[in-house]
């Protein structure tokens, strides 16, 4: 393989990488965007809706990789799994506000973390208790057509993630910039006394925050099986950070630089992967962090610094 | 039991600590002694191992309020530091520069066919000191880039390093053999003799060492430093205000945390003989901080109690559960009972028991501050002293120490397009009373912000005695004699109203982190001077504050809180004060009350720069007002000038009040 289609074949890797860091990081941002809170149960949000988006796919009769579909059947069968995964994982992070986070919600210091921290821990274990520690052959119906571009291959199932992602993405900016929610949400954001005072519901907006982060958390989940063909119960951790990562270095709070900051994650993963070594790519993300909120605390495309006190 | 109760009540409470501690001390001893079961001293040795690791861990999130999720790593840190300097691991050539360290008996001489090597040695007891100095180094190392962050993004930081060693510990097989572990490492040796792998030897260590770092926790939390890490966790501003070094606090509560780590990580490689990267993952920090959260962040005997609990509870009782269910189980015949497995449910468990005590029990199982009783009818209504006071020995003598005053020139504060401060100019002459009024939002606390450093400017000057305080930060200015008050009044919340004064002094006072576990004559001097001060600096407000001294600030009434603030600047012994609208929200009494204690402060010496809003405050006590309006200074002068002022009437009563009748426009 040429290096131009080594380059381009990893650009490809990394896109679709960075689409699901992207739809992660945007959770992140909208929940701390609002609350200011690092949301460590997103982490396992996301692994749980890997397998709702599983369990989805086998109810409707897929099974590993043996159904293939193509035409209007795959297309629908695509948009149900992302319609139930999208509204289970976003029911799930509902309640995980209301019944964990919601009391704390004027407790000042550290404890809404510790919280999320706990809630992560245990959903994390529930899926370890009830479906096992092995990993899952996730069910996948895409016929396997693929277009050669010199040595470098681009798969459907890519192109799949990158339409799936983009219009998400596009579908989210809509809505915090153009419906009255989102304006409300933007609202929130920068004051939320200000806002509840001009009869903006704040609970509302932060379970409608929750909601949609879940959502995208879940969609990237069902990316992620679709993608790696398995899904497993530790999936979370490293995807969870490296999406946190994409959400710092593009700015957290703010919902294009998530976007940019995942795609530039997945590219350095990628890239890490090919030209450095696999086994230094969670050190060399781990470095941007660092660098980044060393040096640019306020990311790609933020205003706010956040070492306010 | 009534009577037991009473006999309880009656011993005071210092002695019932002391009586308590004995008797968990002589139980400690005693239990591999008459328990004889190799396997339970076993789990009891890792549980005090736990313990040490939460006694550090709790000076990081307890203490100072940071959390860190990658506290493992520093444990790793010491273990393999320890293991590599034991094991056969690493074996460089021999050569004459490794003799006297064959001296030393750090290294021996290993022959070798292919010419000889060198093999580490290194005493278990020299590196149980050197371990933590290690991990102390590496928790520098990691904590002064993230530690000006906010606290949640450090959260997010040390979860990164907590990944990276493990990581580093895994790819560096030549030192660390990767993944598959270290292996050799040497046991403890004493008087000649190896521990071997008896569980006793290792018993005794581990709570001689709990022993010692409960002892070193509870002298730092007692002293000047702990109190520091304590402003800081409860107001990051108002402690630096107040002379707190927040980067040199929170690096030191980093590093002293992660010197326990690392010695407990030396005892815990030696104890096992073995060390992987697994043992230091994410689930250790978390099952550390689940311990620190159980017991009680902040208090040395919760978070001991925390971790023998539940380390206890893995290996000793979910067993013993388990099999009662199944048990049950099998007498109700529910088979699914016979598949509940609670060893494994463990993090579960420990996920649960987070979510519960936030939202349930947030001070955890010991709280570090006990529930104090509010003052008795007659204490609360004591006859209050009113009016001034004409003496306080060591008051006047730093205040009138001669200094040429504050001169504030052509200052600009810019918030983005907004000019909050627009070249102000200002002198407030050494002894004077200046006061600043002008309507909300005309810049008066911006004004207050960027002469103690908390905000940035855009130009000007700021000087203070002939020093430029601009640039400096917000702990050198207050020792440079410039204390402040805040207009949202900014106390140390969950601390008695004793230790928010004595923070105020925490610039004029010297103890470090070795003298505060040490304790010399020194250092108990300056402790006992400290206190007799910030007694005599509360008594400045009669019988307000004294009899609620050992009272914690959020239960005080408003008024009282104003009054502590001002006692906390007050113990910084400052040249200037600087008070932010000192009487907001006090009843006429208290105002005329307070401003008659403002006035003595001055008649002692200190010069006093004010923002009020209620006038006859300010007449009573300013030689010159100065009028700030959207940012610009429209007069100067005394109060009667002042008054009479058009820009003044205007500013305050409306642009519209010259054009009377049309109020409608």
């Amino acid at each position: 393989m040429t290096f131009s289609d080594l380059l381009l074949q990893q650009t490809i890797n990394g896109l679709s990488l960075g689409a699901m860091y992207a739809l992660l990081a945007l959770g992140f941002t909208l929940v701390y965007g609002i609350l200011e809170l690092i949301n460590f149960a997103h982490f396992n949000v996301f692994m749980v809706g890997s397998f709702i988006g599983m369990w989805t796919l086998q109810l409707m009769g897929i099974n590993g990789q043996a159904v293939v579909m193509t035409g209007l059947p795959l297309i629908g069968v695509m948009l149900v799994a992302l319609f139930v995964t999208m509204l289970l994982s976003g029911g799930l992070g509902v309640v995980i506000e209301r019944l964990s986070l919601r009391p704390l919600r004027n407790v000042k210091g550290p404890a809404a973390m510790i919280t999320t921290i706990g809630v992560s821990y245990i959903l994390f274990n529930i899926i370890l208790l009830t479906v096992g520690a092995d990993s899952k052959n996730y069910p996948n119906p895409l016929p396997p057509i693929q277009w050669a571009l010199g040595d470098a291959v681009l798969r459907l199932r890519e192109v799949l993630i990158w339409v799936i992602s983009v219009l998400l993405m596009l579908g989210l900016h809509v809505f915090v910039q153009r419906s009255k929610m989102g304006k409300a949400m933007r609202a929130t954001a920068q004051d939320p006394e200000a806002a509840r005072m001009m009869g903006v519901e704040v609970d509302r907006v932060i379970i409608i925050a929750f909601f949609l982060g879940s959502a995208l958390a879940g969609a990237g989940g069902l990316i992620f099986g679709l993608y790696y063909n398995f899904t497993s119960f530790i999936i979370g951790f490293t995807a969870g950070l490296r999406a946190f990562t994409a959400a710092v270095l593009g700015g957290i709070g703010n919902v294009p630089g998530a976007m940019l900051g995942g795609v530039i994650i997945g590219l350095v993963e990628s890239m890490g992967g090919q030209f450095i070594a696999t086994e230094w790519t969670d050190v060399i993300i781990f470095s941007i962090l660092v660098l980044v909120l060393v040096f640019r605390p306020s990311g790609l495309m933020g205003r706010v610094a956040p070492n306010k006190s | 039991m009534a009577a037991m109760t009473d006999l309880f009540t009656r011993v005071p409470l210092a002695r019932r600590q002391q009586i308590l501690t004995l008797l968990v001390a002589v139980a400690a001893i005693a239990f591999p002694l008459i328990h004889d079961n190799d396997a339970d001293v076993d789990s009891a040795a890792n549980a005090a191992a736990y313990a040490t690791l939460a006694l550090g861990l709790n000076i990081v999130v307890g203490f100072a309020g940071l959390l860190d999720l990658g506290y493992a790593a520093f444990f790793a840190i010491g273990a393999y530091a320890y293991g590599i300097l034991t094991s056969f691991q690493v074996m460089p050539h021999w050569g004459p520069f490794w003799q006297p360290f064959a001296w030393l008996e750090l290294v021996q001489r290993v022959p070798n066919p292919g010419g000889d090597l060198v093999h580490f040695t290194v005493s278990f007891w020299i590196m149980l000191p050197v371990s933590a100095l290690i991990a102390a180094g590496f928790g520098v190392l990691f904590g002064a880039p993230t530690l000006r962050l906010r606290g949640d993004y450090l959260a997010i930081v040390t979860l990164g390093f907590g990944e990276i060693v493990p990581i580093v510990v895994r790819n560096v097989d030549s030192v660390t053999n990767g993944a598959a572990g270290l292996n050799g490492v040497q046991a403890p040796r004493l008087l000649g003799h190896s521990f071997g792998i008896a569980a006793w030897p290792y018993y005794y260590v581990a709570i001689a060492l709990v022993a010692l770092l409960m002892f070193v926790s509870v002298r730092l939390r007692d002293s000047r430093i702990g109190r520091a890490w304590m402003a800081i966790r409860e107001d990051e501003t108002a402690a630096a205000a107040m002379g707190v070094d927040r980067t040199r606090t929170k690096l030191l509560a980093f590093a002293i945390g992660a010197a326990f780590a690392g010695a407990t990580g030396t005892f815990y490689v030696a104890k096992l003989q073995t060390a992987t990267p697994e043992m230091f993952g994410f689930p250790v920090s978390v099952m550390i901080l689940v311990m620190v959260v159980f017991g009680g962040m902040g208090s040395v005997w919760g978070v001991v109690l925390g971790a023998v609990f539940l380390q206890l509870l893995q290996s000793w009782f979910l067993e013993d559960i388990s099999g009662w269910i199944h048990d049950l189980g099998n007498l109700i015949h529910q088979p699914w009972m016979l598949r509940i497995d609670l060893t494994e449910s463990i993090e579960l468990i420990f996920g649960l028991i987070l979510v519960f005590m936030m939202l349930y029990r947030r001070d955890g199982l010991i709280p570090a501050t006990r529930k104090q009783s509010a003052l008795s009818f007659e204490q609360q209504h004591a006859e209050v002293r009113r009016g001034g006071f004409t003496a306080l020995a060591g008051l006047g003598e730093f205040a009138r120490e001669g200094h040429t005053g504050l001169e504030v020139k052509g200052v600009t504060v810019r918030y983005g397009g907004l000019v909050a401060l627009n070249a102000v100019d200002l002198t407030v002459p050494a002894g004077g009373v200046v006061a600043v009024i002008g309507p909300n939002g005309s810049g008066k606390s911006t004004l207050f912000n960027v002469i103690t450093g908390l905000t940035e400017n855009d130009g000007g000057v700021i000087r203070f005695d002939g020093k430029d305080l601009l640039g400096l930060p917000p702990h050198q200015i207050l020792r440079e004699g410039v204390a402040r008050t805040f207009q949202n009044i900014r106390l140390f919340t969950n601390l008695s109203v004793l230790d928010n004064v004595l923070i105020g002094q925490h610039a004029r006072l010297k103890t470090g982190p070795i003298a505060a576990v040490f304790r010399p004559p020194g250092t108990r001097r300056e402790e006992v001077a400290a206190r007799v001060w910030a007694t005599e600096i509360l008594g400045l407000f009669g019988n307000r504050l004294l009899p609620r001294a050992t009272q914690t600030v959020g239960h005080l009434s408003y008024a009282n809180r104003r009054r502590v603030e001002i006692a906390r600047a007050l113990a910084s012994r400052p040249k200037i004060l600087l008070l932010d609208e000192p009487t907001a929200g006090m009843n006429p009494a208290e105002t005329m009350e307070l401003a008659e204690q403002i006035k003595s402060l001055h008649a002692l010496g200190l010069t006093i720069l004010l923002i009020e809003h209620k006038l006859d405050v300010v007449t009573r006590l300013a030689d010159k007002v100065v009028v700030l309006d959207h940012g610009e200074k429209i007069a100067e002068g005394t109060p009667d000038e002042v008054r009479k002022n058009e820009a003044v009437l205007e500013a305050y009563l409306g642009r519209g009040t010259l054009a009377k009748g049309t109020v409608d426009a």
